[in-house]
């Protein structure tokens, strides 16, 4: 019995697999799966946004403009000026729904490892490449650093508001120091924590999936033993696409809201985001 | 053998995350009970989960780089 359960589980991917080759570019399975989203919610989201009246007559539009109210929400609610953070709010709210559409199109059944043509799956969610998650990561820091600096007001003042005081303290400047390297490796953590919340969510549907399969001659069992799973992904999959954007737009807040703080020489990170951290905590310990 | 390690890789890794979901949650129930006001804190108290979340998939995920 035991045997039957170790001896070969079924087949994981944790890299996407190449589907073919166009002129020495090699073109994988998560690439061409993105590409197809991509140009599907284009158009779908064009059509949607020249649909959006005043007026609504009801129907799955308003579900995508409370999406839209909802990340807009929480971009702009970040920051202490709210339209100060009004024109993030383009950026963010695009990042959002190109991660949320990635992650529910990658639970279609097909997607993934159902569907495969010489031994590889020929389509893989988009998210569950890293490539594509580091990209997206690196796209958010380099956007947040652009703007945080001209906020800011130049590169020198960007540096200056790592240390808490004067840098010439040798305990502030390697706290700034420290502080500095911490910022350097949000790129690497936006990436990882995307990238592996969706490929363990393909792994743990497959392994269910081969589970249900192994109880019944026929698999007929592997779609409900996998159902629970799908519907656990979609949970997950709109919280990781929420907590990018909040991640994103925190780190930009951060920088924002110490360049218009009136007190220069108070750590920022209090301000932004650790201040509201104090609220939740402040009330559990009364 | 190998089998037997990855299973002490992906419990060990698991406990940590788990017991850390568990206080988020228990601390954010605690101040909804205390004070209703803070059921507003839902989603900070997500993004803490998903924060944490990532350590235990990182040691799950590190199974299957490990020979």
């Amino acid at each position: 019995m035991f045997g039957l359960f170790a001896a070969d589980g079924p087949e994981v991917h944790v890299a996407p697999a190449k589907d073919f080759v166009w002129h020495g570019l090699s073109i994988t399975n998560s690439m061409l799966w993105g590409w197809i989203v991509l140009a599907v919610a284009i158009v779908l989201l064009v059509w949607a946004a020249r649909k959006v009246t005043i007026h609504p007559k009801g129907g799955a539009i308003q579900y995508l403009e409370m999406l839209t109210e909802f990340a807009s929400g929480v971009v702009t609610g970040a920051f202490d000026d709210k339209n100060k953070g009004r024109k993030y709010v383009p950026f963010f709210v695009t990042l959002f729904f190109f991660v949320l559409i990635n992650n529910w199109s990658g639970l279609i059944p097909g997607v993934g490892d159902a569907l495969q043509v010489h031994g590889h799956p020929v389509f893989r969610p988009f998210t569950a490449d890293l490539n594509a998650t580091l990209g997206m990561g690196l796209i958010t820091m380099i956007y947040v650093y652009v703007a945080s600096v001209r906020e800011i007001g130049g590169f020198g003042k960007y540096i200056r508001h790592f240390f808490i005081g004067s840098p010439l303290n040798p305990l502030y400047f390697v706290i700034g120091c420290i502080e500095m390297l911490t910022d350097l490796t949000r790129m690497l953590s936006l990436a990882l924590r995307l990238f592996l919340n969706v490929t363990i969510g393909e792994i743990v549907i497959a392994v269910f999936a081969y589970l249900g399969g192994l109880l019944a001659p026929v698999s007929i069992l592997s779609p409900i033993t996998a159902l629970p799973f799908t519907l656990l992904e979609l949970g997950v999959g709109a919280l990781q696409a929420y907590i990018f954007v909040v991640l994103g737009v925190n780190y930009l807040a951060i920088a924002v809201n110490s360049a218009h703080g009136h007190d220069d020489e108070l750590e920022p990170e209090t301000k932004a985001g650790a201040g509201r951290i104090a609220d939740v905590t402040g009330v559990v310990n009364v | 053998m190998e089998s037997i390690a990855h299973g002490i890789m992906i419990g060990g890794g698991f406990i940590g995350p788990t017991i850390g979901i568990g206080l988020v949650g228990a601390n954010y129930l605690g101040a909804v009970g205390r004070n209703p006001e803070a059921a507003k804190f839902l989603g900070q108290a997500l993004v803490f989960v998903g924060l944490i979340e990532v350590y235990g998939l990182l040691a799950f995920a590190s199974t299957f780089f490990v020979k």
